[in-house]
């Protein structure tokens, strides 16, 4: 469960990037967030991660309590959370196999346990027979499948994706959002940033539409900005 | 370690470049170290060349010469100590003017050997001197001294005293300036690896990497880094000692000045202090130019 009560986030000297907003999210849901340019969802995204620290307010994230998290305890909540980016963020000099497991080897996993599930989850996404390939050898649509494989490998409670198709074209865009879905049905729960209409009317889930830092709408349906 | 070396292996072109700086900075250093080595034989070659020739008046029993010689050889400041009997004293001093006729008629007129026995000392450094010449003044054999050249060599003692002293601030002050240039040449280069890095440390950071698993690679990078410069740095440096060697000897005016034997005789601590030095360096700028990149 996601629990933010009462977050704001402000940036000197006047900036509110999130005001005052209270969310619950559910185990197991999934659920898009949107809104215009500069309302606050990346802001958000970086609180849930402890890339950035809220100004006033409360996180809690699978029950523990971030807001005043330190510095390292950082990298265990990251290895709790799958994080998907726009772009990418793959390890340019490691292979596709190789920036997969780079995520269970900070964790100090064994090397026979990178042997065993570094390719199931490279199938799981659709890259078996790509391992060694690397980034600049790969699509987008196959990078971002590597990116989604890396986030899954610890099998995260959660799995936080920011514009995960804002690179990629509307057919493989549609195909991320299928294995997201497919992700999912797993019991994962999903965090989608986007502004792609088309995807969020698709999806027929849960919205979350940000406006100045505060949650104007949150409802199941389509596509919203207020 | 093996981040570290497939790091190194797959940013090869900088590794290359950070290496060869790393070689240009150690190739700095061992000029200076040769430098030192030099100043060192220069002045070892000079102080060596200065004795005291003591002269004792003429009919000094050979026994008092000779317990002045014992006396001297036991003294800890001193060196060596010659004996020349009255007629090698003459003997060398005819040779000596062999083209001056007119001393050498002298001498015939005389008809005997005007010259006594001589003792020649030679101390450990040049400031022993004085002390010898205090014990000189040994009533058992002083009064049988009719000249001591030491006067003659004093000013000159001082000179090269003065010039040994200048020369070693120089060359200290030369390798402070030299090592600061060094650090500076690392600290940029480690530096600018760390820029091009900066992207895949915020991604090691995102995915749950502590900053203890980004900084070790990065920091067993560095030490492969000086430890490949340090063998590259020595396979250039004894090489060329050996090749300049004969000029060298050759400057010094035949005194054996042994660059490339100092370098051989010491090669594990100079090279090996050069390489954990760098290491050090190495490691301490790569964590100071990772954190900032940290900071995610």
């Amino acid at each position: 469960m996601i629990k933010l009560h009462r977050v704001s986030k402000h940036y000197p000297p006047d900036l509110k990037a999130l005001d005052e907003v209270d969310l619950r999210i559910e185990p197991g849901e999934m659920v898009s967030i949107v809104g215009q340019s500069g309302a606050g969802k990346t802001t958000l995204l970086r609180l849930l991660i402890a890339e950035e620290r809220p100004t006033y307010g409360n996180i809690v994230v699978g029950g523990w309590d971030i807001t005043g998290i330190r510095r390292p305890e950082i990298p265990y909540l990251r290895r709790q959370i799958g994080m998907v980016y726009q772009d990418f963020k793959l390890l340019p000099k490691k292979t596709a196999a190789e920036n997969i497991a780079f995520a269970l080897e900070v964790a100090g996993e064994s090397r026979r346990r990178m042997r065993d599930v570094v390719p199931q989850v490279l199938k799981i996404v659709g890259l078996h027979g790509k391992a060694e390939r690397y980034p600049f050898q790969m699509s987008g649509g196959e990078q971002q499948r590597v990116a989604i494989a890396r986030a899954l490998v610890h099998r995260p409670k959660i799995l936080v994706a920011d514009e995960p198709t804002g690179n990629l074209d509307a057919i493989t865009s549609q195909e991320i959002i299928d294995l997201l879905t497919k992700i999912n049905d797993f019991g994962t729960t999903v965090l989608l940033v986007t502004h792609d209409r088309t995807i969020v009317d698709h999806l027929k889930r849960r919205v979350i539409t940000l406006k100045d830092g505060r949650v104007v709408r949150d409802h199941v349906g389509k596509y919203t900005l207020a | 370690m093996r981040f570290a070396l497939q790091n190194a292996g797959r940013n090869i072109w900088l590794a290359v470049a950070t290496v060869l700086v790393f070689v240009l900075m150690l190739l700095t250093v061992n000029i200076l170290v040769g430098l030192n080595v030099l100043t060192q034989a220069a002045i070892a070659s000079v102080e060596e060349r200065i004795d005291v020739s003591v002269h004792f008046s003429k009919g000094t029993s050979e026994a008092l010469v000779v317990a002045a010689q014992d006396y001297l050889s036991g003294l800890s400041q001193v060196k060596s100590v010659e004996y020349i009997s009255a007629e090698e004293a003459l003997q060398r001093f005819t040779q000596q003017r062999r083209a001056n006729d007119d001393i050498l008629r002298a001498i015939d007129t005389v008809g005997a050997n005007p010259l006594g026995p001589e003792l020649i000392i030679t101390a450990h450094t040049p400031e022993d001197f004085a002390f010898i010449l205090e014990a000189l003044s040994n009533p058992t054999f002083g009064d049988a001294i009719e000249q001591k050249n030491f006067s003659d060599h004093e000013q000159m003692i001082e000179l090269i005293r003065g010039v040994t002293y200048k020369v070693r601030l120089f060359v200290f002050g030369l390798a402070g300036v030299f090592a600061l240039i060094a650090i500076l040449i690392v600290l940029n280069s480690i530096r600018v690896s760390m820029y091009t890095h900066r992207e895949e440390i915020g991604i090691m950071r995102l995915v749950g990497a502590d900053n203890h698993f980004i900084r070790l690679p990065f920091a067993l990078e560095g030490v492969i880094f000086s430890v490949v410069a340090t063998v590259i740095a020595a396979l250039i440096i004894l090489p060329v000692t050996a090749a300049i060697q004969p000029a060298l000897t050759s400057f010094f005016e035949g005194a054996t000045v042994g660059l490339n034997e100092y370098y051989l005789a010491h090669w594990y601590w100079i090279f090996g202090l050069q390489a954990l030095g760098l290491s050090l360096l190495a490691i301490i700028a790569s964590t100071f130019a990772m954190g900032r990149y940290l900071k995610v």
